[in-house]
């Protein structure tokens, strides 16, 4: 909690209300995470059970969403949050926003592990698993940078979306070239193709999350602003 | 096309650079003022530009400068012992502290309403008349009109105008504040200070001086000291923050409660200890 320093307030309960509101975001970001890391276990070991688990646990993530958004307006109706106080609050109303609709697209991709894949067809789900590890450590780094506040952090993972951005356009380029090859595969290329979709849209929701994260630290909303832009802040 | 506009706010008014003002925004501007009560120094080298039309709020905590700052603008602290002032402070260009001012002049100019509402022991109408009395207008009917003009201004003329020759004493409390507003721009000031206005009124007349002082920023300057930050973030275009004698941060208001450039500005305005 480095740049967090929510403690230090003369109001002893008004810490309280801080530190609780962001224990349960870090939570929501663990289950997250989880979501995201057993989708694509399930995907790549065929396991439809833990594929169904994915599918019922995520009525948990939209509980503490529910639950931290009634917390955030609690604090903003009695404690008038200004400064670095409001910008955490709204960084956070935010992010949980981001971190449950994360949350969706593990269901999603946790849905193609329900169906059967021809052995020739499996080399697919590998590739899907490559992009799939890699936006689970952009997400796992986003997380962290959350956890402490991290700005350094925040801009270098930040920049990680434009490589899964290309890894995804790769696949995609690679899953078009399977259907023209073999038409009979297109039902089990577009399911693998939404998953990559739900992949790359993960990526794009830690962007965001580092952004708030920039937006906490510096006071700056960076959201339509380019790379080059921030790292000149 | 959609063309998309900023959203209007309580202090949306037109942004200013504070550092760089021209002579003609510039309503107050104090320069190096150093201000000693006996030995202890109370103001440490103050310097700032109080933008014209606009409303400006002290904060800081007590015993921080901001009342006293308030009221070296009207020179009251010439009425303290052993208080000693340096510098200058310049009301259009020319220095309320230089030898020559007429002190009762500038009070004309400066107008001030204070924490307690303090009407004098007469009618509402001969409270709002006070001042013009006091400068020779004995005109009857230039008095009623200034009277209308002045509560109407403070919001009370629609409580009061049937019983204008009743003490000012049966007002409650939030009304006697709006009723010393009044009278304090019967005699239309340049500047009007507000000495944490409404610290002794109810949430509700809060708000309806608060509304006032909106209103009352389209004729003339105000210059505002609160205990209440939500209340300098709600009413105020600029704020300063002050601390033991020191302007830490001046800064329109949104910048400063939303993203302060000071670490002792953060942490007064969060609740944080120092």
């Amino acid at each position: 909690m480095d740049n967090l320093n929510v403690g230090r307030h003369i109001s002893g309960q008004f810490n309280e209300d801080l530190e609780r509101v962001i224990n349960h975001v870090m939570h929501m970001g663990g289950l997250v995470e989880k979501q995201l890391s057993d989708a694509l276990t399930s995907v790549s070991e065929a396991d439809e059970d833990l594929a169904k688990k994915v599918l019922t646990a995520d009525s948990q993530i939209n509980m503490l969403e529910d639950s931290i958004d009634d917390e955030c307006t609690r604090i903003i109706a009695k404690r008038q949050p200004a400064a670095g106080d409001l910008r955490l609050i709204m960084a956070i109303v935010k992010t949980i926003a981001d971190l449950e609709r994360i949350g969706d697209e593990a269901q999603k991709i946790a849905q193609v592990a329900m169906e059967s894949f021809s052995s020739e067809q499996k080399d697919l789900l590998m590739n899907l698993d490559n992009l799939g590890r890699r936006v689970l450590e952009t997400l796992q780094a986003t997380l962290d940078a959350f956890t402490r506040m991290d700005y350094e952090a925040a801009i270098k993972t930040h920049k990680i979306d434009k490589k899964i951005d290309r890894e995804y356009e790769a696949l995609m380029r690679q899953l078009m070239t399977y259907m023209m090859e073999d038409p009979r595969s297109i039902p089990r290329v577009m399911s693998v193709i939404w998953s990559a979709r739900a992949l790359e849209r993960i990526g794009d929701r830690c962007q965001n999350i580092c952004e708030y994260i920039i937006y906490f630290v510096k006071g700056k909303v960076v959201r339509h602003t380019t790379a080059e832009d921030i790292q000149k802040l | 096309m959609i063309s998309v506009t900023p959203m209007a706010s309580a202090n949306s008014a037109a942004k200013i650079d504070l550092n760089n003002l021209s002579p003609e925004q510039v309503a107050l501007d104090v320069n190096n003022l150093n201000l000693y009560y006996g030995e202890k120094q109370a103001l440490n080298n103050i310097t700032m530009s109080i933008p014209k039309g606009q409303v400006t709020a002290f904060i800081g905590p007590s015993g921080c400068g901001k009342s006293t700052l308030l009221r070296c603008i009207n020179r009251m602290n010439d009425l303290v012992e052993h208080c000693r002032i340096e510098g200058q402070i310049n009301l259009h260009g020319e220095n309320i502290y230089d030898r020559h001012v007429d002190v009762a002049a500038l009070r004309r100019k400066v107008g001030m309403v204070f924490q307690r509402p303090n009407p004098f022991p007469k009618t509402i109408y001969e409270n709002v008349v006070y001042g013009l009395r006091i400068t020779g207008n004995n005109n009857r009917r230039s008095l009623d009109e200034a009277v209308e003009k002045a509560l109407k201004s403070a919001a009370l003329w629609e409580e009061v105008k049937d019983r204008l020759h009743d003490s000012a004493l049966g007002l409650s409390g939030g009304q006697q504040q709006r009723l010393v507003i009044a009278r304090a721009i019967a005699i239309e000031p340049e500047v009007l200070l507000l000495d944490e206005p409404t610290s002794a009124l109810d949430p509700i007349s809060t708000l309806t001086i608060e509304e006032l002082i909106n209103d009352l920023k389209k004729q003339f300057t105000v210059v505002i000291v609160t205990h209440n930050m939500q209340q300098a973030a709600r009413v105020s275009d600029q704020t300063a923050f002050m601390y033991m004698g020191d302007l830490i941060e001046y800064s329109d208001t949104n910048t400063l409660f939303t993203t302060p450039a000071k670490k002792k500005t953060e942490d007064y305005i969060t609740g944080r200890y120092g």
